[in-house]
C-alpha cells in the first residue's frame, strides 16, 4: 500500500490508519462516519474524492467474504459516493434555483445516523445502569457445599490400561449358510451334560461358541423343551440380564423321552 | 393492617414489575391512587432507613430492586443471571424506534443504511418492540413501537426518561440550519467545485 499524501492540512499520515475491519461497522453509514470523524473532517465539507477512495479501499479486501446482502449495502453507498463526486465535477449552471450541494442529502443522512448513535449511547448507559439493580430471586438461595478438592492421580499408563480393556470392535458378521447343521437333540444332550456337571449354566454357553443363529434357536428350543419336562428352570433377574438355566428336579427323565419329543430340526 | 404493608408484601413477593392496578387487586379497599401513595411512603421509608433496596418504577410497573451500589456484591454469585446485552444492531434499531415511534421497517432501514428485517424479528421475539399499527403507504406497512419490556430492560419510567432529541450532542434541527448556512456561504464564494 502506497503512502498517500492526500491527507491534507500538513499531516503526512499514510492512509493505513484508516484501514479498518468492516466487521466493526454496522453498515456503510457507520463506516463513512468513522472515516470522517477519525480524520477530523468537517462534515459539511466532505472531501468526497478522498473519502470515496478510503471507503472503496476498505471494501476491497473484505467484500468477497461478505454475505451478499451486506455487500450490497456497502456497494450502494460506494455508488452514491461516486455519483456525488461526479455531480461535483460537473459545471454548475448559473440558475439560482440550482439544487443544493449534491453532498447535502448524504450529510443529512450521516447527521441523522450520528444523532441516533448518541441515542444508542444513552440506551447503553441505561442498560448498564439497569444491570446494576437486582430483583428478587436473582441470587441462589444457598451456595452448593464445597466439595473437597480431589487430586487427579492418573498417569498415561493408567489411562492406556483402561483403553486396552475396551474390547476390539467385533469383526463384521459374515452372512453365510450354516456350515454345520445342528439339531435340538444335540442341544438337549449338551444341556443335560452340562447340567449334570454344574448346578447352573448360562444360556449363552449353549450357542455362543458356534456363533450362529441356528445354534441359538436350537439352544432356545432345547431349553424350553427341558423346562417343559421340568428338567431345568430358567431364570432371568431382569430384562436383558443373562439367562441362567438351573438343573431341575427331573434332570434324568425315563429313557426314550429325548428321542420322542425333541425330534424337530433347527430352524 | 395498613395499606403500606399490603403493598410492601405484594411487591416483596413479586419477581416482576407490578402495576398499581395489579397491586390494588390484593384488597378491596385498595385503588390505584392509594397504592401509588403507599409506594411513595414506602420509598421515603426505605430512603430514610438506608435500605439496600428501593421500589423502582419500570414503565407502568413497580418492582423492588437492590440499589446499584450493591451490585458488586451480588455479582460475585455465579448464579446471578445477567440481562443479555443487546447487540449494536439491536440498540441502533431500538434507538430509532424509540424516537420515531411509530415507525415502519423501510424508514428504519433508511436511517441505518442497512436491512433491519432480521433484527426487527429478534426484537419482536424479545417483546422489546411490538406492532402498533399500520402505515398509510403502499401495502399498509406495519408500524413498530417500543414496549413495556423495553422500558423494563432499560430501567425507564417512560420514554420521557430518555433525553429529548434537542438535548443530544448531535441536534438535527440546529445542524440542519448550520448546514444550510454553510451551503449559503459556499454558494456565495462559488467555492463548490474546489471542495473535492
Amino acid at each position: 500500500m502506497s503512502p498517500s499524501a492526500q491527507v491534507g492540512e500538513g499531516t503526512h499520515r499514510s492512509i493505513e490508519p484508516f484501514q479498518v475491519s468492516l466487521e466493526r461497522f454496522e453498515g456503510p453509514l457507520d463506516l463513512l462516519l468513522h472515516l470522517i470523524r477519525s480524520q477530523d473532517i468537517d462534515i459539511f465539507d466532505i472531501p468526497i474524492a478522498r473519502i470515496t477512495e478510503q471507503f472503496v479501499r476498505t471494501l476491497e479486501d473484505e467484500l468477497e467474504a461478505m454475505p451478499i446482502e451486506r455487500a450490497g449495502e456497502f456497494l450502494e453507498m460506494a455508488a452514491t459516493l461516486v455519483r456525488i463526486k461526479a455531480q461535483l465535477l460537473l459545471p454548475r449552471p448559473e440558475q439560482p434555483d440550482w439544487e443544493e450541494d449534491p453532498r447535502a442529502e448524504l450529510v443529512r443522512r450521516l447527521l441523522e445516523y450520528e444523532h441516533f448513535q448518541d441515542v444508542v449511547h444513552v440506551l447503553e448507559g441505561a442498560e448498564a445502569q439497569r444491570g446494576r439493580h437486582f430483583g428478587k430471586g436473582y441470587v441462589a438461595g444457598r451456595p452448593a457445599p464445597a466439595l473437597a478438592p480431589v487430586e487427579l492421580e492418573l498417569t498415561l499408563a493408567d489411562f492406556l490400561s483402561v483403553v486396552a480393556r475396551i474390547p476390539e470392535p467385533a469383526p463384521p458378521v459374515e452372512i453365510r449358510p450354516p456350515s454345520q447343521t445342528v439339531t435340538v437333540e444335540e442341544k438337549v444332550s449338551l444341556l443335560r451334560r452340562l447340567l449334570g456337571k454344574a448346578k447352573r449354566v448360562s444360556f449363552d454357553r449353549l450357542f455362543r461358541p458356534w456363533g450362529t443363529r441356528a445354534h441359538a434357536v436350537a439352544a432356545l428350543l432345547a431349553a424350553l423343551e427341558l423346562a417343559r419336562q421340568q428338567a431345568l428352570r430358567i431364570e432371568q433377574v431382569k430384562p436383558f440380564a443373562s439367562i441362567w438355566l438351573l438343573s431341575g428336579d427331573r434332570l434324568r427323565p425315563p429313557a426314550g423321552v429325548d428321542s420322542d419329543e425333541t425330534a424337530e430340526g433347527p430352524e | 393492617m395498613k395499606v403500606e404493608q399490603i403493598v410492601e408484601a405484594t411487591l416483596f413477593a413479586s419477581q416482576t414489575p407490578l402495576t398499581a392496578d395489579e397491586i390494588a387487586r390484593a384488597d378491596e379497599v385498595l385503588v390505584a391512587e392509594s397504592v401509588v401513595a403507599a409506594i411513595q411512603t414506602l420509598r421515603d421509608e426505605y430512603e430514610g432507613s438506608e435500605r439496600a433496596f428501593q421500589i423502582y418504577q419500570l414503565g407502568d410497573g413497580y418492582q423492588v430492586l437492590t440499589r446499584p451500589e450493591y451490585a458488586p456484591y451480588l455479582e460475585r454469585f455465579d448464579s446471578v443471571p445477567r440481562a443479555p446485552h443487546l447487540s449494536p444492531a439491536a440498540l441502533e434499531t431500538l434507538a430509532i424506534i424509540a424516537y420515531r415511534n411509530p415507525i415502519g421497517r423501510i424508514e428504519i432501514e433508511e436511517v441505518r443504511g442497512v436491512s433491519a428485517s432480521s433484527v426487527l424479528r429478534t426484537l419482536l421475539d424479545w417483546e422489546l418492540v411490538a406492532v402498533v399499527g399500520r402505515g398509510e403507504g403502499l401495502g399498509r406497512p406495519l408500524l413498530y413501537g417500543v414496549t413495556q419490556m423495553f422500558l423494563e430492560h432499560f430501567g425507564l419510567k417512560d420514554l420521557s426518561d430518555l433525553p429529548a432529541p434537542d438535548e443530544l450532542p448531535v441536534v438535527l434541527g440546529e445542524l440542519q440550519e448550520a448546514m444550510e448556512a454553510e451551503a449559503a456561504v459556499a454558494d456565495a464564494e462559488e467555492a463548490g467545485e474546489e471542495v473535492i
